[in-house]
């Protein structure tokens, strides 16, 4: 098996979006001249019927174009034709073996959308593995984006990682200022910063307040985070169906769930975009001495409107207090 | 996907996991479904599950069953035999209303 690959025959895909002129193919040029990613298929949608990007990546190995529609909306029947020709050309013997894809989308897509478009797909389902989603945000009209357009606050909500994108052109302060509102709408991702796709150190600011927000139209509530601490003796069994349930009826308003959870058989990293849950991955156990920072097992995070601490801890209080003794772990 | 064997599987539901062997698997099928019923209970709906048949049947009170293959659609379909989201944080289930 070539080194890297995944046991499970799935072909690893990293999402790189951002709003538009968010500087999305200058980092990916970077990266791709610096092999950070390995042996890769780059596709870059476009919402213009004229692509531009591509011809800024000409380091590439193999490089496709989906111009025309965005990816995650009118454009999406042809990114799961592009994904799965790319995956029945790795099945054939002279198949020149691929580390990863690697989407970087349109100004205009979320990623949310992309993900769930892939996974609702039977073939992809089966061949592709959404390893991280990157999002990328302008130091300078961030904060406009942020404030005036949903979408932007979709593309940051459904980040693994965000990367602050040209920090030259700010002050130090509003750079951590705007490190901290990303924090603050997205607990769970990784901040950087990086210019022209160079990686930049954020200074650490401790005080640094995050940027008020308006509300947008009818986001009447504010997103905030908050934690569930599911470790009684109700187990994961007890927490799926009822995680299930909630993500059925409020998964409009519950943008993120994400933690670790225990299981008789193991670990599970846990994790969803709306109403889509990502299929958990085993992690292995932990290790006493670790240096590895993690969240705490079976605390879970949850990021939305119209939730709270008491409110999520009453709810499953309630839902595990009858019967104790059964279900047990 | 190998149309034989159909390698690589599809990943099953995400509720699933955490269960690989055939034991934990029942442990966690039968589990499920008591924790099931608890939140089903308030809308007179009632889910059973035999153990080998996959999915799981969901009962309404007029005698309405329907097969659902996994946790995602016996919500959808919860949802319209009662008329309404079966929802973890309403107020039936806080005990307020």
């Amino acid at each position: 098996m070539r080194k890297g690959a995944r046991s499970d025959g799935r072909l690893r895909l990293t999402i790189i979006a951002g709003f538009l002129g968010a500087g999305k193919s200058t980092w990916l040029r970077h990266q791709l001249h610096e092999n950070t990613f390995g042996s890769v298929h780059v596709f870059v949608n476009e919402a213009a019927e004229m692509p531009v990007d591509n011809l800024l990546l000409g380091k590439a190995d193999r490089i496709s174009v989906l111009a025309g529609g965005c990816a995650c909306c009118e454009g999406r029947a042809t990114l799961v034709e592009a994904l799965r020709n790319t995956c029945q050309e790795q099945d054939g013997a002279d198949a020149q073996p691929i580390d990863r894809i690697l989407l970087e989308t349109s100004g205009l897509a979320d990623p949310g959308a992309i993900t769930k478009a892939l996974s609702e797909d039977p073939i992809l389902a089966r061949r592709l593995v959404l390893d991280e989603t990157i999002v990328l945000v302008d130091a300078l009209h961030g904060l406009a984006q942020l404030n005036e357009e949903r979408l932007g606050r979709r593309q940051v909500e459904a980040a693994d990682r965000l990367i602050i994108t040209k920090p030259g052109s700010v002050a130090a302060s509003q750079l951590a200022r705007m490190a901290s509102t990303l924090r603050q709408l997205n607990p769970m991702a990784l901040v950087e910063s990086a210019e022209r796709g160079t990686s930049f150190a954020l200074q650490t600011v401790p005080d640094a307040e995050p940027y008020p927000l308006a509300d947008i139209a009818d986001d009447a509530m504010p997103i905030k985070p908050c934690r569930l601490d599911i470790s009684g003796e109700y187990g994961w069994a007890a927490f799926s169906v009822w995680l299930s349930a909630l993500l059925a009826a409020r998964g409009e308003q519950i943008m993120r769930v994400k933690g670790v959870v225990t299981t008789a058989d193991g670990r599970l990293l846990l994790q969803s975009v709306r109403k889509q849950v990502q299929p958990p991955e085993m992690l292995p156990e932990m290790d006493a001495d670790s240096s590895v920072q993690g969240p705490r097992d079976n605390i879970i995070i949850f990021i939305g409107r119209g939730i709270d601490d008491a409110l999520l801890t009453s709810a499953w209080a309630r839902f595990t207090q009858d019967n104790p003794g059964q279900m047990r772990r | 996907m190998c149309s034989a064997c159909g390698f690589p599987s599809l990943p099953g539901h995400w509720t699933d996991a955490g269960a690989r062997s055939p034991g934990s698997r029942l442990r966690l099928r039968f589990t499920r479904l008591t924790m099931i019923n608890r939140l089903l209970a308030p809308y007179r709906l009632r889910a059973h599950d035999d153990g080998s048949t996959p999915g799981l049947q969901l009962m309404a009170p007029d005698g309405e069953r329907v097969l659902v293959p996994d946790l995602e659609a016996l919500w959808v379909q919860a949802e319209r035999l009662a008329g309404t989201p079966i929802d973890p944080l309403s107020p039936r289930f806080l005990g307020d209303a």
